[in-house]
């Protein structure tokens, strides 16, 4: 049988695009049609599709987002999808993070949302509307140890994500936020590295899933491409947990 | 695309009209062989492809003979969809007991009875996706929906069980959480109001995409939980309102 394309025609832009879930989702939304902006600080080590372009990106610096939005304008004068997927983890408790640290993990997770969404609107306006995806984490509705100025920023990003839905809806925008629980990426490997060994960190962690696996970044590419589709066209201003089961279960009653 | 289920078998419970009907063609149209019931006969309308049991929900002997026509009709069963639900609208002071016997035992009895019996079917084969019809209700009580109300949050709370207890068979469970789909229970609802037309504006206003849902808007969300894209998705109630609980029910503009 014979399957449209979801998104042929459409632009999409991600941020974080480099990285273990921005890549997958970059990917994902090339296959569904889409023409792809990769934004990152640095390219991704594999090579880019047709169809995905890399393009230097700060998401913490005004300028270096307006500059990305002028390429995008020149070279398609739409865009239907932002995907804020650039994020950091800083894994230190209030205490041992200091005032630069917060306000770097700041910076990336929630003004780059913010920046990236307010420079975008313009653009997404011309196609009569879009989709704009945030990413939030587990972690904002309940705290990974030794994470706090993390679990911080997640929770702006949910509060951000309704917001924008409310005030940007009757223009047939659409806002939600992906909530990834373990993931397995970079940013996961080195989490567990500082708890300790990964080997057995990892069989524990399968353990506490409901599912008895950690997530890849290709499970939320598929989610970013659903919520993106016409398919989810009346979903917005909600945040979508991913995540095996993990926050279904009491962690405390384990059988 | 028209692909997504090929090779897959599903049961919808309540596919005779509104949001079970919407379900019922679109998982048709993409490729699963699909059985529905009701209580009633088989609609006129029903696409010839479907097959069609007569049953009610709330009698866990019929249940299980349910669970082996769909066995012996589909070979096998990936997806079961709890769809059948009905409303009462009363508040606790009016309700009866026979108000509480019809609408707890379709609503949450019916949603128990049908995962007891196909859980054991979908784990035998390596597993399968439940996926349960909430409703916001569950979260936000409307007025004189009393019973309603509870069962949704009934319907919720076992959602997340099922998942705990059987994703390690193989069985995610999922459950959908609708805000206002146009539906004739929704017309029911409204017809509350002094003014229907009113109170369907005072809605309106209060959704950020604009319109209300419709079934088929509930169908793409129970496709996607049904097929494999969803495979690191379970545990969790996905909202899908248009954006209606995420913003606050005191919005000055509406006044």
């Amino acid at each position: 049988m014979t399957r449209d394309l979801q998104h042929a025609g459409r632009t999409a832009v991600v941020t974080g695009g480099s990285g273990g879930i921005g890549w997958a989702v970059c990917q994902r939304l090339q296959q569904e049609g889409a023409r792809v902006f990769c934004g990152d600080l640095t390219p991704s080590t594999e090579p880019l599709p047709e169809d995905v372009s890399y393009i230097e990106l700060d998401v913490t610096q005004e300028e270096s987002i307006q500059a990305l939005m002028q390429t995008v304008q020149a070279q398609t004068g739409r865009l239907d999808i932002l995907v804020n997927a650039a994020g950091i983890e800083i894994e230190k408790t209030v205490e041992e993070t200091s005032l630069a640290d917060w306000n770097r993990i700041f910076a990336v997770n929630v003004t780059g949302t913010f920046l990236m969404s307010k420079q975008a609107l313009s653009l997404i306006r011309v196609g009569g509307g879009g989709s704009i995806i945030n990413f939030g984490s587990y972690d904002g509705f309940i705290a990974d140890p030794g994470l706090a100025a993390y679990c911080a920023t997640k929770g702006a990003v949910h509060a951000l994500t309704r917001a924008m839905a409310c005030d940007h809806g009757p223009e047939n925008i659409r806002v939600n936020a992906i909530c990834p629980g373990y993931i397995d990426t970079p940013m996961l490997r080195s989490f567990f590295g500082s708890s300790g060994d990964i080997a057995s960190l990892e069989e524990e962690v399968r353990r506490v899933h409901p599912l008895r696996r950690y997530g890849t970044p290709q499970d939320v590419a598929n989610l970013v491409n659903w919520l993106t589709s016409d398919e989810a066209r009346y979903a917005s201003g909600q945040l979508w947990i991913l995540d095996g089961g993990l926050t279904a279960q009491a962690q405390q009653m384990q059988l | 695309m028209t692909d997504r289920l090929v090779g897959k078998t599903a049961v919808v419970t309540g596919g005779s009209r509104g949001i079970g009907r919407a379900i019922v063609d679109r998982f048709q149209s993409e490729g699963a062989r699909v059985l529905t019931c009701g209580r009633g006969r088989r609609p006129t309308d029903l696409n010839d492809a479907v097959a069609w049991v007569t049953v009610d929900v709330s009698v866990s002997t019929a249940v299980e003979k349910l669970a082996d026509t769909a066995q012996k009709t589909l070979g096998k069963v990936d997806i079961l969809v709890n769809n059948a639900g009905i409303q009462i609208e009363k508040t606790v002071t009016d309700s009866t007991d026979d108000d509480w016997s019809a609408l707890m035992d379709t609503n949450a009895k019916g949603v128990f009875l049908c995962c007891r019996a196909f859980i054991p079917i979908m784990a035998g084969t390596g597993g399968g996706s439940i996926v349960n019809l909430g409703s916001i209700s569950g979260y936000h009580a409307d007025p004189s929906m009393a019973l309603y109300n509870a069962s949704k949050a009934f319907v919720h709370g076992l959602t997340r069980s099922i998942a705990v207890d059987h994703g390690a068979e193989g069985v995610r469970c999922n459950a959908i959480s609708p805000g206002w789909i146009m539906t004739d229970m929704a017309d029911a609802a409204f017809d509350l109001a002094d003014d229907p037309q009113a109170a369907r504006d005072a809605a309106l206003a209060r959704h950020p995409v604009g319109r209300f849902g419709t079934p088929d808007d509930i169908a793409s969300a129970a496709l996607w939980l049904a097929s494999d894209e969803s495979s690191f998705a379970t545990g969790q109630v996905f909202v899908i309102d248009g954006g209606l609980i995420a913003a606050s029910p005191l919005q000055p503009g509406l006044f």
